[in-house]
């Protein structure tokens, strides 16, 4: 990570003397504070200002900078979030910027009353004169300073490197930075505001653009793309392409190249535990195990069919024994006999003896003999039905209750009798019918299929029908498919059309004198309204039935036959995604295209909707702006190119510029693109640079200037950069 | 306060000798200050730029113009060049595979992937 905050608080405040300057490099990114004459800046961090609560004593804090974030556990951050005080690259809160001052002065280790040093403070190009005044107001009424300077860090930076011979004293220097990115044409080794442009691009719409496209591409793991997280992840992975459009080739044509340049991030990710295949072993337990339990059953079942058989054969031979004494019985005393039997009549036992055989019969497995048994009914109907035929006058009174008995036992066999027929009948019907069909079938296949076909559809359509009236009542809006699932399309009709009466009995209230009741139709609407009435399964009717019978037959007959699918069912299973297992792939960021599409809106700035030039184009739009020029400045100029600022550091970054700076220059012209010593902190070091220089006290204003020559010599104020 | 936390000084001191005026003074509690500050917007505004000279560079005047160079398209989802143009979402796509992804989106991701390139539709 190229960025490393740093702020411990400074010892040595004290040792230097109220004539060295402090040097303050206020980036829209980190703040940078140190001495100047030094190398290294004293105090780095995040320009950042947090004011969360905290959670023990409730009182709210002030938080400067970036801190371990182990010990923000201790505040609550939810209703603050990190703010700066820059809009753009423009300070614009001032009550921001002062707590960033206050922080870094107290880090520099500032005890005295007042901070008794000159101050050189970085600003963007062309600052608006407000924010360049407040700024000017801040430090000489809050913080004493005797007189301040304003430079501009690009301006510093590339002085600093023109010191160390990287780059000449005519030259532009290209500054992507955080919010920002400008071009500085410099002459004579001063900048030309003249010919400056800027573009509203930087390093944070490049971390912006890559967080939005992860978590647009990985939806669930959104709460993983934090800002810091995001911003780590550009500065190790992302780099520019040499030409967009032939990297991007490469990609989508997939390969060993792609696969080599694609990176993959692996969140955590614990695998489920995993269900080992039972072994051979196991198996062949488990079987032994149903094996015994189904042993176990058999052997129940049958010893409980032969204690019945055992029983039934008991009960038999008591009856036959019944029978037998009763037979050599007198007829006078069968009652009496009888009576501690249970039983009533000889028919009796014998009817009980019939039912114990045929059971008995059904325990031991025998086929059942239907035809034996109405034949035996035939030739028992007669001494059965005994009394049926004798007029009632000749009858007593209890043979008159045992015909009537005996009628009813007729009628009922006669139907019983008369349902077998007809089914037979039926089945014979039935099968003359597919005899028919069969033969039309024989005579001429292709017409048959065709009529069958035509049928199928036919009733399919009218069934279709009946099913969407049934759900959809009046509405047939015909796309019943894609159709909402409001409350109305899910209720059938007459499920709704109970509630529409239940609604218009709640609120039929007050219209007049109440008459409810007073026809007996009235009390029609409860049943209406009962939930009874809506039989939503009246089971499969004839059509159904035909229909599944047709299209059972057209699958016999004809290979290339695909019954409709109940439409609804399928769009909803084909709708519903599988659930399966999360694997360890599904935790993996991959990032391919994002690692150069990101930082590419630095050249193409209407790719997030930026309709300014890119960073390319904008050393032609410098050069030309720039007054008074003739060919060899143009070419000292682009002899000499400087790049810094914190997006300067991707990857392929200079190879890319010269290639596409020579596209915009006529042909044959020198062309030199280098990087700055050190893109991030090169700026301080200028301005440091700067300020120690013996001349610098003309450079500054005091307190007394500032409220002396007013706002429009403010407005005018600028370094002069060659001292 | 929690003793690391008093240790790492994360917290800034309410109370600075180098100060003239602390921000306490300066800010007090419980008053409502309502905004005391301008966004860039309207600090632009507030500088006047109409009455300035013409030469004279300003934040405004030293903008970059539009580009010169016809604009790359390129697909919004995968980032490959973009042929095509699917009129009811508005996203740019490289190829009938993300056609599908496309029109699978539902319209809250399709208003995301435009609002990447400001071309979202802006409710007011």
């Amino acid at each position: 990570m190229p960025f490393i905050s740093q702020f411990q608080r400074q010892s040595d405040y004290n040792l230097f003397s109220p004539t060295t300057p402090i040097v303050i490099d206020n980036g829209a990114s980190y703040f940078r504070i140190g001495w100047a004459g030094e190398t290294e800046p004293r105090v780095v961090f995040r320009n950042i200002v947090q004011r969360p609560r905290h959670k023990v004593t409730g009182e709210t804090v002030t938080i400067v900078g970036d801190h371990n974030p182990a010990l923000m556990k201790y505040f609550d951050c939810t209703r603050s979030g990190p703010r700066s005080a820059f809009d753009s690259n423009v300070v614009y809160q001032f009550e921001i910027m002062e707590y960033i001052l206050d922080f870094g002065f107290d880090r520099m280790g500032a005890n005295g009353l007042e901070i008794d040093h000159p101050v050189l403070i970085t600003e963007c190009v062309c600052n608006p004169v407000q924010s360049r005044s407040k700024m000017a107001e801040l430090l000489f009424e809050t913080y004493g300073v005797p007189s301040i300077a304003f430079g501009v860090d690009a301006a510093f930076s590339y002085k600093y490197n023109q010191h160390h011979g990287v780059c000449n004293k005519d030259g532009l220097a290209m500054c992507p930075g955080f919010t920002t990115t400008h071009v500085i044409p410099f002459v004579d080794g001063e900048p030309v505001y003249k010919g400056c442009c800027r573009t509203n691009i930087g390093g944070y719409h490049v971390t912006d653009h890559l967080k939005q496209l992860l978590s647009l591409k990985y939806p669930y793991h959104l709460a993983r793309f934090t800002w810091e997280k995001v911003e780590d992840l550009k500065m190790e992975h992302c780099y520019i392409a040499q030409d967009y459009a032939s990297e991007a080739q490469l990609f989508r044509r997939g390969g060993k190249e792609a696969e080599e340049k694609t990176r993959c991030w692996q969140l955590p990710w614990v695998p489920p535990p995993t269900e080992e295949p039972p072994s051979e072993e196991e198996i062949a337990r488990k079987a032994a195990i149903r094996e015994r339990q189904g042993q176990r059953l058999r052997e129940m079942a049958e010893a409980k069919r032969s204690s019945r058989i055992n029983e039934l054969e008991n009960e038999l031979h008591g009856l036959e024994f019944l029978l037998q004494q009763l037979d050599q019985v007198e007829e006078s005393d069968i009652p009496s006999f009888l009576s501690d039997t249970g039983y009533v009549s000889k028919q009796e036992i014998e009817s009980a003896r019939a039912k114990v055989t045929q059971s008995l019969r059904k325990a031991k497995g025998e086929p059942k003999s239907d035809q034996a048994e109405t034949e035996r009914a035939d030739s028992a109907n007669s001494e059965k039905y005994s009394l049926i035929n004798i007029p009632d006058e000749t009858l007593t009174p209890e043979q008159l209750v045992e015909k009537k008995k005996q009628l009813a036992l007729k009628s009922m066999s006669e139907g019983r009798q008369r349902s077998k027929q007809k089914r037979y009948e039926e089945e014979m019907q039935r099968e003359r019918r597919l005899q028919l069909e069969e033969e039309k079938r024989l005579e001429n296949p292709e017409l048959y299929l065709e009529q069958l076909h035509a049928k199928y559809k036919d009733l399919s359509e009218k069934v279709d029908q009946r099913k969407r009236l049934k759900t959809n009542g009046n509405h047939t809006n015909g796309n019943n498919l894609s159709g909402g699932v409001g409350r109305g399309e899910r209720l059938n009709a007459a499920q709704r059309e109970r509630m529409r009466l239940l609604t218009t009995a709640a609120f039929d209230r007050g219209k007049g004198e109440d008459t409810f009741g007073a026809r007996d139709e009235d009390w029609h609407l409860y049943k209406l309204m009962s939930r009874d009435n809506d039989d939503d399964d009246e089971g499969p009717d004839e059509d159904e039935a035909e229909l599944a019978r047709i299209s059972s037959r057209l699958q016999d007959l004809d290979p290339t036959f695909v019954p409709k699918l109940d439409t609804g069912n399928a769009q909803s299973a084909e709708a519903v995604p599988r659930s399966r297992p999360l694997t360890k792939e599904d935790f993996q960021i991959i990032f391919g295209v994002e690692r150069f599409r990101c930082p590419e809106i630095l050249f193409n700035p209407n790719w997030i909707g930026v309709d300014q030039v890119g960073l390319d184009e904008m050393a032609g739009v410098s050069i030309r702006r720039l007054p008074d020029k003739d060919e060899s400045l143009e070419e000292r100029l682009t002899d000499s190119i400087l790049v810094t600022g914190g997006s300067s550091v991707f990857p392929g970054m200079i190879k890319r510029l010269e290639a596409a700076i020579r596209m915009i220059r006529p042909c044959g012209s020198p062309i030199r693109v280098v990087r700055a010593l050190d893109p991030v902190l090169d700026a301080w070091r200028g301005a440091s640079a700067y300020a120690s220089a013996s001349l610098f006290h003309t450079q500054t204003f005091s307190r007394a200037d500032y409220y002396e020559k007013g706002e429009d010599w403010l407005r005018g104020y600028q370094l002069k950069y060659t001292i | 306060m929690e003793p690391e936390v008093v240790e790492a000084e994360i917290v800034l001191p309410t109370y600075l000798s180098f100060k003239r005026v602390q921000t306490y003074e300066k800010y007090p509690k419980g008053q409502s200050r309502g905004r005391h500050w301008k966004h860039l917007k309207q600090i632009i505004q507030s500088e006047n730029y109409s009455n300035y000279p013409p030469d004279e560079p300003t934040y405004v005047s030293i903008e970059s113009p539009p580009s010169m160079h016809p604009c790359k398209r390129i697909c919004d989802i995968t980032g490959f060049e973009a042929p095509y143009y699917d009129p009811r979402t508005k996203l740019r796509y490289a190829n009938a595979e993300v056609f599908r992804t496309v029109r699978s989106l539902p319209n809250e991701y399709v208003q995301k992937y435009l609002a990447m390139r400001n071309a979202a539709v802006v409710l007011k």
